[in-house]
């Protein structure tokens, strides 16, 4: 269970948090003029890296607040935790480092040696 | 039988009897007895059967990683599966032996072990697949199930558990010597510190065997003692005892359970166990070894043990299992045994050593001389022989020479592994050792450190050092500790897996896991097949599946396989062990989320009163609602339900709505925010009017629904669904911190703090204006879809004109706390006028007449308001809302979709089923067109027979043709499609 740092509260179990997928997908403004393509996208497509990812969640068993997060998928490791409104960190600000728990390949899962 | 007891050990009571059952007869044991060492001390070898074959067990090791020794206690609500050489004897005790009909000593299963080709690997892949699907599960499964398994599930049985919080710096995963040393070495330390140990007492191998002579000077038992007085005494070091830690999570995250009863019967009142969430920085993982056995055919048969286990069972718990023990090893950690046997003066039958002379350590091979202990070296056991128990095995010399040994026991010694399950649930990495032909720790994934024997560090004068150079990050004073052991210098093995058998017979089979009973055969086989990968043989033959996850046989049998494939051991790999490192009960994990506290039930303000009135109840997500009111036990669902609308329609009804969502919403630009959520347009709404709105999804898919009152352009209060309300609520704080933080808007729920009545029917205007008489309920001071606030018996209240009966009608919000008063008022006013309560199932049918769909029922996920035909609740005006875009998206606009409908049957007699399809044909041949289905169905009183609502494909411009519907028994009934609205079409009624 990972123990994530609410911005507001600090640090709790993951039990009291809701992931909410890829953060800073904006909404589109003046959605009337855009294409369907491009609605479409912003309502069904989400990015699923192995590796560094900014995702969103929210503290639903407690201050309820939304938060940013800056989580290696691969690794589960937390990087950075920020408020909604603080600057999008740059990914050069974090080592992406593939480094996953069992040394597996870089894409795909399962047993490294066995794949081998 | 006292001459097996071994009364040297400071751990056993022996002057405090304990007398218990096994399999009815009465037995007895010792304060401090585990059930195997007390039966043991009885000569008592057999202990259940096998899984598969119903071969004759006995107890092979001497702690958490038994396969054999499973059986079921009786006195405990029959908790099968209890690892014999754990659970410690309490007075009264019953226990069972496991998996044998009808008794122990004549197995009928064992019939199992001469049809084993039948049981070979991926038999339930291969075996059991013709002739006729039906087979499977007619036949071979329930025979299958009844010959093949562990203990018998309870039948009933209440346990209580507690869950602990811990947050601490440094967990200590194991009290032995290693776990003890760094624990003395935190002592006042800044550091918080949990100590866990499973055992009911810290000591580990100190106790458990006889390597150690002298710690710093001193005896072992007396080092021990001292050092563990000076940790209890420490401020920051909490010591947990008969603690198990099953699993490692991510950041340092650890599960612990706690056994509360430890040598007595569990209250049935009391917490039987404490379930330990911990969250620390840093964990030393001291948690030591597991001795693994060795494979030659028959080695399962009871009196053979592993030797380390055969020396605690001496040492931990005074009782020696034979005084003739032969014993079998290919490396040095069997020296000891045979130390602790010659100082009781036992002398052991034989010793046999795959190794050669040279390599057997100097001191051992003197003792053995000194002692005359038949010595057999680069020698083997091939197989073992008796019935029920060992009474021979065959040994192999060194000169390929066959020689029969009679014994009732052999100790078998095939080498030691770190215990790596915890380190490698944290996600630390393996390596191979080829020296010690272990895999060991080499990588932490997080804060674990790893020390002594669980680190793969077996020799002793290194401890000193490795603590040194661990445990420098927590600042820790240098440690001085001299040992002086009993045992061989250096750890030191020969590679041995399995010993190939010497002649074949039906009943002879070599283990290679014990609790699965899998085979060294069924892993060749395997690996013909070409499941030659580890993670698919392990599934494909069931090894170290079991619920030991094969502690003492796991790496054998990458030993086996690497030999087969000619590869190396890294090169094969090692399967995951997943948690918990041993088995826990539900019980445990539950805790106080239990029986009444398992789902919590949420109860209207009026509850009482519909129990009283004979309500029969529904649940909606976790609410208990009404689902209807029969006037007596011989009133049916169906005769109540009818009754009901009926009333409804003729006089009035009221419903308990208190469940529905209630979320109010405040602020400078609550207005705007409203406009965004909701499809509907508020801006033109006048105050104190109110409006049914719709909620979509941004796919454009109807997700909830409700009625919104306009306070004021800065204050709405907006209803959900009943199921929907949590969602309702989070989408809006979702949307208001994420995508619009400029706007000036506050929510919150306020479902429990108001009750809900709808009332309706003709008369509902007589009973209102009989209850509220200063209030004016004519339509011209009162119109439709407005709302108003009164106070009334010093409380306010909020009334609505409004109605989903389809009949003229109010909703009253009352404050929770008055809300049963007022409630029993307009009962008591409505008497005269035939007002009836009604449930959730009325209410169902009075909404379909009108063809007021419910959300959820209606509803999939995958309906527009375009397809339910309510084009007029979407805001044309608005640029933007929830969805709004999906609406024009080419899939939403596409003229096929499917479409709200009303369904009649023709023939008026004939019923619809919820769930059917709608076909154009009467023909069922396949494949049947699917047009769509019926969402709802009832039968209306006022019609006098069945009607339906449906979603069809393109259903608008099928509206006024004949189509079909099918029904469960495979036949069609000839239906219309009609349009979604069956009674007061022009809403005359509602408006009234
Ligand atoms: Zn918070």
């Amino acid at each position: 269970m990972l123990l994530i740092e609410c911005p507001y509260c600090g640090p709790r179990d993951q039990s009291e948090f809701s992931n909410g997928g890829e953060a800073h997908v904006k909404r589109p403004d003046g959605s009337q003029e855009i294409s369907d393509r491009e609605w479409g996208e912003y309502v069904f497509i989400r990015s699923n890296p192995k590796g560094l990812f900014y995702e969103r969640w929210v503290h639903s068993h407690g201050c309820r607040k939304w938060f940013n997060c800056v989580r290696d998928t691969s690794t589960d490791e937390i990087l950075k935790i920020y408020k909604l409104d603080d600057p999008k960190p740059p990914l050069k600000d974090f080592e992406n480092k593939i480094q996953t728990p069992s040394g597996e390949p870089d894409v795909g899962s399962g047993n490294f040696t066995v794949k081998k | 039988m006292t001459h097996l007891n071994n009364q040297n050990s400071p751990f056993i009571h022996f002057h405090q009897r304990i007398n218990f059952q096994f399999d009815g007869k009465k037995y007895h044991g010792y304060k401090g007895d585990t059930i195997a060492s007390a039966l043991l001390r009885h000569g008592i070898k057999l202990i259940g059967r096998s899984f598969k074959y119903h071969r004759p067990r006995g107890i092979y090791t001497c702690g958490i990683e038994e396969p054999n020794a499973l059986v079921q206690i009786i006195s405990e609500h029959s908790e099968p599966n209890v690892r014999a050489t754990i659970k410690k004897i309490y007075e009264g005790m019953e226990v069972e032996s496991q998996n044998r009909w009808p008794s122990i000593e004549f197995d009928i299963g064992s019939v199992n072990s001469i049809l084993s080709p039948l049981f070979s690997a991926g038999f339930y892949y291969k075996t059991f697949m013709g002739p006729h699907k039906s087979f499977w599960k007619k036949i071979y499964e329930p025979v299958i199930r009844k010959a093949a398994g562990l203990g018998k599930p309870p039948k009933e049985f209440k346990a209580i558990s507690s869950h602990l919080h811990h947050n601490v710096d440094i967990v200590i995963v194991g009290g032995g010597l290693n776990g003890l040393l760094a624990a003395s070495s935190l002592i006042d330390t800044q550091y918080d510190i949990l100590l866990i140990e499973g055992d009911n007492q810290l000591g580990g191998i100190l106790n458990n065997s006889s390597k150690i002579n002298e710690i710093n000077g001193q005896r072992p038992q007396e080092w021990a003692k001292e050092t563990i007085e000076s940790i209890k005494k420490s401020k920051n070091i909490k010591i947990l005892n008969n603690t198990l830690v099953t699993t490692y999570n991510y950041i340092n995250h650890l599960i612990a359970v706690e056994d509360k009863y430890v040598g007595a019967k569990p209250a049935e009142d009391k917490v039987n166990s404490t379930l330990h969430k911990i969250r620390t920085e840093h964990v030393i993982l001291s948690n030591g070894h597991i001795e693994r056995f060795l494979s030659f055919q028959n080695n399962d048969l009871p009196g053979i043990m592993l030797g380390a286990s055969f020396e605690k069972f001496i040492c931990r718990y005074g009782v020696i299992p034979s005084k003739e023990p032969v014993i079998f090893s290919n490396n040095s950690n069997s020296n000891s045994l045979i130390q602790t046997l010659l100082e009781l003066h036992i002398k052991p039958k034989a010793y046999i050593d795959s190794r050669s002379g040279e390599q057997i350590e100097g001191e051992l091979f003197e003792l053995i001389r000194k002692n005359d202990i038949p010595l057999y070296t680069n020698s083997q056991v091939k197989a073992a022989y008796g019935n029920k128990k060992l009474e021979k095995i065959v040994v192999q010399d060194s000169s390929g020479g066959i020689n029969e040994i009679t014994t009732d026991f052999l100790c078998v010694s095939g080498g030691i592994n770190p215990d790596v399950h915890l380190f490698t649930q944290s996600k630390g990495l393996l390596e191979w050792d080829d020296k010690d032909l272990t895999y060991k720790p080499s990588k932490s994934f997080q804060n674990t450190i790893t020390l002594g024997s669980a680190s793969g560090q077996f020799n002793f004068e290194e401890i000193e050092n490795e603590l040194n150079q661990k445990l420098k990050i927590f600042n820790v004073n240098k440690i001085i500790i001299k040992i002086k052991s009993n045992t061989a210098s250096r750890y030191q093995i020969q590679k041995l897996w399995e010993v190939p058998a010497h002649k074949t017979s039906m009943w002879s089979k070599s283990f290679i896991d014990l609790q699965n009973d899998v085979t060294t055969k069924d892993i060749r086989q395997a690996i013909s097949e070409g499941f030659d990968r580890i993670e698919h043989l392990k599934r494909f033959t069931t090894n170290s599946m079991g619920t030991d996850q094969g502690k003492i046989s796991s790496i054998n049998a990458l030993g086996i396989v690497s030999d087969l494939l000619d590869k190396k051991v890294n090169e094969v790999g090692t399967t995951i062990y997943r948690p918990p490192y041993a088995p826990l009960s539900f019980a445990a994990i539950a805790g106080r989320n239990s029986y009444e506290f398992y789902d919590p039930e949420r109860k209207s303000p009026i509850h009482q009163w519909h129990i009283k009135n004979g309500a029969v109840f529904e649940d909606v997500g976790q609410w208990k609602r009404p689902w209807y009111f029969p006037l007596s036990k011989s009133e049916t669902m169906y005769d109540a339900v009818q009754r009901e609308s009926k009333t409804v329609r003729e006089s009035a009804g009221i419903l308990d709505g208190s469940t529905l969502g209630k979320i109010e919403i405040k602020g400078k630009d609550a207005l705007q925010f409203m406009n965004l959520i909701y499809t509907n347009s508020f801006t033109k709404m006048n105050a104190g009017s109110a409006r049914y709105a719709l909620m979509l999804g941004e796919d454009g898919m109807v997700k909830d629904d409700g009625i919104i009152c306009k306070i004021s352009d800065e204050h709405f209060i907006a209803t959900t669904t009943t199921g929907g309300a949590a969602n309702v609520l989070a989408c809006m704080e979702e949307y208001a911190q994420t995508e619009w933080p400029n706007l000036n808007v506050y929510m919150n729920s306020i479902t429990e703090q108001f009750a809900t009545f709808n009332i309706s029917g003709p008369k509902t205007r007589d009973i209102m204006s009989k209850v509220f008489p200063e209030i004016d309920f004519s339509n011209q001071a009162f119109p439709f879809m407005t709302f108003q606030f009164h106070e009334f018996q010093n409380t306010q209240l909020r009334i609505m004109r409004a109605s989903f009966t389809g009949e003229m009608g109010y909703e009253i919000y009352v404050p929770s706390n008055s809300a049963l008063k007022i409630w029993e008022q307009i009962q008591e006013a409505g008497k005269e006028f035939g007002l009836t309560p009604y449930g959730t199932e009325t209410m169902h049918l009075l909404r379909a007449e009108k063809g007021y769909i419910i959300i959820g029922q209606d509803t999939d996920g995958s309906i527009t308001p375009i397809d339910l035909g309510l084009n007029w609740m979407i805001g044309k005006t608005k640029t933007d809302f929830l969805g709004k875009r999906s609406l024009t998206r080419s899939d939403t606009v596409r003229p096929d979709r499917k479409q709200l409908v009303g369904i009649l049957p023709l023939n008026k007699e004939d019923s619809l089923e919820e769930g059917q399809h709608i076909l154009l044909n009467e023909s069922l041949q396949t494949p049947v067109p699917m047009l769509g289905h019926i969402t709802s169905s009832y039968h209306s009183p006022i019609m006098g027979h069945t009607f339906g609502l449906a979603v069809i494909k393109d259903g608008r411009s099928l509206i006024g043709t004949k189509a079909f519907a099918s029904t469960s028994n495979q036949k069609t009934i000839p239906v219309e499609i009609v349009k979604p609205i069956f009674y007061d079409e022009k809403n005359e009624r509602l408006v009234s």
